[in-house]
């Protein structure tokens, strides 16, 4: 029972940094119509940064997470500037292979201006804390609740707030959004600064087990695109909810079954899944107009 | 699932090639199309006229199988003479059975050239295999050639011919209209669905279609459903036209008879009062 | 009398165009084996043009299925290893014949690309995208931990092809059997394309709509491209291991799949020719040039953001790839040409 409930404990964190991830792709691909393959490879130059931040300053890891947010925020600006706002007349697939073309120049960059050499990023607060026989860090609460706050804090303003109006109507529909005076090149740069802004963090509560390095979001950006698959790409709640479900399953069959095949094994189960239910677990069927 | 087995056992009359039954579609609680009922008789140029929104082109869309209706019957004379209902068919399968459209907006290849695209048109009749295609071999080369030379065949009828090899992309709006319709010409089809065919040409060009259209009705045999805006055209050139609104039936009948039919001049022209 | 003859073999190879190209194309490229023999090239040329010949029939297939029928696979590089690795163990471990080895090789990988693709591509084109990219880690851990076929982290080695059995290669024979192979693809890519599955493809392409409305499986069509991209993938796996002699796995990465999307980004999608110049850029460049610029050159990422900011830049403002610059540098030249002519003409210069 203490090892599901550690478990349990491990996935709300580790679902959480998925689900941070998954909301910075879907969040673009709402409002963009495009999928961000080299979200993985900006939130981990960031990543970086914030670290030589650390190393060059010395702030605590908190502060250093925020200014890697901002710098990420910045980062999201720049791209959507020099690129993504020239990308509105293109089609869909040259918009993918854009920003392909991205993760290419920051896995370029990175290894140049920060060496090759992982480094160390520590935890935002240290000790744990016992619930029911199973050990829970207080760096897991934290992120656990930070994760949990940001999202609802999204939720809340995509709901209720004016920018959240205007991204849910360039989301929909983003030709008549501009139409009815929605400045929607503000709400495509702002979804990739945010969606910047969400990888880095998820990258940074990833750090303090795979230390930051070049390769360190490969495996959380997959599982991104998939918790955004198996969610569906309709809604912006259904890919944060897969990313926990993926989370708890990827713990549960590492734990369980195997700890080097629990990737490989839960690509699986998810392609599988995705027969089942094409359209996500939330999505709805998409009627094509002719 | 009974009642579609006693409908299809009952035949639909020997010269109807379409009979549509109770054809419904909603979207999201709107109904699109409601109930809807009418048949077309074998080389019938029949014509489905309705205020914008009345859900045409879903209707074609409906028969075509590109939406599935959420209830009703689509029974079709097929090319080999049996009745089938389309109803779950893949909308793929639709040509094979002699069923062929245009569309709204021009959906043809514009990397293509105008020959190419007219062959797309009879894909179905391709069959040699992939091995054979790759590798050149008679039956592939013999079947392209003989294609080859229908599609010029159908070129020079809809006056083609001279631009067979240049590219779509950048011919005038009127020749790409000429071109879709030329394609469907090349499956030897028992209804051609056009869907707007008169959009965007300007009189003398609208004048010359409903001739053509005439034409290629006595030429392949076929029955023709259209839909247009264009009263003249319309009124001029089809048998019998089906009035909707709102997805549901006004009225069925000659063209005299349907401009003289008041709950369709209220639905174009609106009431004054409710 | 000469001057007859050679009259009719040119019109010979006009009418055989172009075929007539890649083959003469590849006399060209058999000759330079000959050049590093009697020492006029150094070899270490062969290999990075061995490599880009490789690359060049992986990227065709790649074209096939995102060119003409508009899908993206990011599983590439995991299924160009999952035929070296195939290759390696049976010709080096079993002593499979060379031929059967290729058959099963390329075989293998396509019944994978197939499940993938039954899976993936039942929806939308777009999430082949991340199933391939989920297949491919999955390949690179099988590289990895499936140590008694694969040798793990220290690669695996292979030996030059031996043809029917008794007849063996060197490394010149080897870049032939390359040369070869490369022009064959490209013949059998010109045929696909101008049959009636090419024009299935492109009509998939073009809109799915009218595609189907004339009859095209759509479903079937995507199955049958990203089949024929796989075997062109696993094909150029088991060239790669028969002339470089060896394979690890952290060779077959994203990195690489993405760098076989840039070789017909940049040079030109939809076109034959316009894959090769492709492949010269993105996998010859950076060793040829990139390499030997001072200071910056010494960057092992250079190469990498080159190809990126190429990718965008091609994609911005010369979407077609960068082949069509002839067609460019031709109108180029008849302007001038034109230009000429009026000064002569009248005297004076024309208004355009």
């Amino acid at each position: 029972m203490s090892i599901f409930i550690q478990i349990l404990l491990n996935s709300l964190e580790t679902g959480g940094i998925y689900a941070l991830a998954a909301l910075g792709i879907i969040l673009i691909f709402r409002t963009s119509n495009t999928t961000n393959y080299a979200q993985g490879s900006i939130s981990m130059f960031n990543a970086f940064i914030a670290t030589y931040i650390l190393i060059g300053t010395g702030l605590p890891a908190y502060a250093v997470a925020i200014l890697g947010m901002i710098s990420a925020f910045l980062v999201g600006v720049l791209v959507d500037r020099i690129v993504i706002s020239r990308t509105q007349k293109i089609n869909p697939v040259s918009k993918q292979i854009i920003t392909l073309g991205l993760i290419m120049i920051f896995l370029g960059l990175a290894p140049m201006i920060f060496g090759t050499d992982p480094l160390q990023f520590p935890r935002f607060i240290y000790g744990s804390h016992e619930i029911m026989g199973a050990t829970i860090s207080y760096n897991a609460i934290v992120n656990i609740s930070v994760g949990i706050v940001i999202m609802l804090f999204l939720f809340f303003m995509l709901q209720k707030s004016k920018w959240g109006l205007a991204v849910r109507a360039t989301a929909s529909n983003d030709i008549v959004a501009r139409m009815m005076g929605i400045p929607t090149t503000f709400v495509t740069m702002a979804s990739w600064a945010i969606a910047a802004a969400l990888g880095t963090l998820a990258a940074l509560m990833l750090a303090p087990t795979t230390s930051v390095s070049i390769s360190m979001m490969d495996g959380v950006q997959i599982i991104a695109f998939l918790a955004c698959v198996l969610g569906g790409f309709q809604t912006f709640h259904g890919p944060v909810i897969a990313a926990y479900i993926i989370g708890f399953a990827s713990n549960f069959i590492s734990f369980y079954i195997s700890s080097i095949w629990s990737d490989s094994i839960l690509y699986v189960l998810i392609l599988i899944a995705i027969l089942f239910k094409p359209n996500g677990l939330f999505g709805k069927k998409m009627v094509k107009k002719v | 699932m009974i009642m579609e087995a006693l409908v299809q056992s009952e035949k639909i009359p020997d010269n109807t090639v379409l009979k549509i039954e109770n054809l419904s579609i909603a979207f999201g609680g709107l109904k699109a199309v409601d109930s809807l009922s009418f048949d077309i008789k074998e080389k019938e140029i029949f014509g489905l006229i309705g205020p914008n929104g009345a859900g045409k082109t879903t209707v074609f869309n409906c028969i075509t199988q590109f939406y599935r209706p959420d209830s009703g019957v689509v029974l079709f004379r097929t090319n080999t003479g049996e009745v089938e209902n389309l109803v779950g068919k893949k909308p793929h399968e639709i040509i094979s059975k002699g069923l062929v459209r245009t569309f709204q907006n021009i959906e043809l290849i514009r990397e293509l050239s105008v020959i190419d695209n007219i062959l797309i048109g009879s894909h179905i009749e391709f069959k040699a295999s992939l091995l054979s295609q790759i590798l050149k071999l008679p039956k592939a080369r013999k079947e392209e050639e003989r294609l080859r030379k229908k599609a010029e065949e159908v070129l020079k009828y809809m006056g083609l011919y001279n631009i067979k090899d240049q590219l779509v992309a950048g011919q005038p709006y009127g020749v790409l209209k000429k071109i879709e319709l030329a394609r469907t010409l090349m499956c030897n089809p028992k209804l051609i669905i056009l869907d707007e065919p008169a959009a965007g040409l300007n009189e003398v060009e609208t004048l010359e279609l409903i001739d053509k259209v005439r034409e290629i009705r006595d030429r392949y045999n076929c029955a023709i459903l259209l839909v247009e805006h264009d009263m003249k055209f319309v009124t001029d050139l089809c048998d019998r036209i089906c009035a909707i609104s709102f997805g549901k039936l006004l009225a069925i009948g000659t063209p005299q008879e349907i401009q003289a039919n008041e709950q369709v001049q209220a639905a174009y022209l609106g009431k004054e009062e409710e | 009398m000469l001057k007859g003859k050679e009259n009719k073999l040119i019109e010979r190879y006009k009418r055989c165009r172009p075929y007539s190209d890649y083959i003469a194309f590849g006399v060209l490229l058999i000759m330079l084996p000959i050049l590093v023999e009697i020492g006029v090239l150094k070899y270490s040329y062969l290999t990075i043009i061995a490599g880009i010949l490789i690359y060049s029939i992986v990227a065709l297939g790649l074209n096939l299925l995102l060119g003409y029928s508009g899908l993206i696979s990011l599983g590439t590089a995991g299924f160009m290893g999952l035929g070296t690795y195939l290759a390696a163990y049976l010709t080096a471990d079993l002593n499979l014949p060379f031929e059967l080895s290729l058959l099963i090789s390329i075989a293998v990988p396509m019944v994978i690309g197939i499940l993938t693709g039954l899976v993936s591509l039942r929806i939308e084109g777009f999430y082949l995208a991340i199933a391939t990219l989920a297949i491919s880690e999955i390949f690179r851990k099988v590289f990895v931990e499936l140590e008694v076929i694969t040798n793990g982290f220290s690669g695996k080695k292979a030996g030059y092809p031996e043809l029917l059995g008794f007849i063996e290669l060197g490394r010149n024979g080897s870049f032939v059997v390359i040369v070869v192979s490369l022009v064959a693809v490209m013949i059998i890519a010109h045929n696909i394309i101008n049959s009636y599955t090419g024009r299935a493809f492109q009509a998939m392409r073009g809109s799915e709509a009218a595609a189907q409305a004339m009859g095209v499986n759509i479903y079937k069509y995507r199955l049958l491209s990203f089949a024929i991209a796989v075997a062109f993938s696993a094909l150029g796996g088991v060239l790669y291991i028969h002339f470089f002699k060896y394979t690890y796995p952290n060779a077959w990465t994203l990195t690489l799949s993405l760098n076989i999307l840039a070789v017909i980004i940049i040079g030109g999608i939809r076109s034959i020719p316009g894959t090769i110049l492709g492949s010269f850029i993105v996998f010859g460049v950076p060793d040829l040039v990139l390499k030997r610029l001072p200071i910056i050159g010494d960057f092992d990422g250079l190469a990498y953001i080159f190809n990126g900011v190429l990718i965008i830049l091609v994609i911005l403002f010369y979407p077609t790839g960068l082949i069509h610059i002839k067609y460019d540098i031709r109108k180029l030249a008849s302007k001038i040409r034109k230009g000429k002519e009026n000064y002569s003409d009248h005297g004076s210069v024309s208004a355009e």
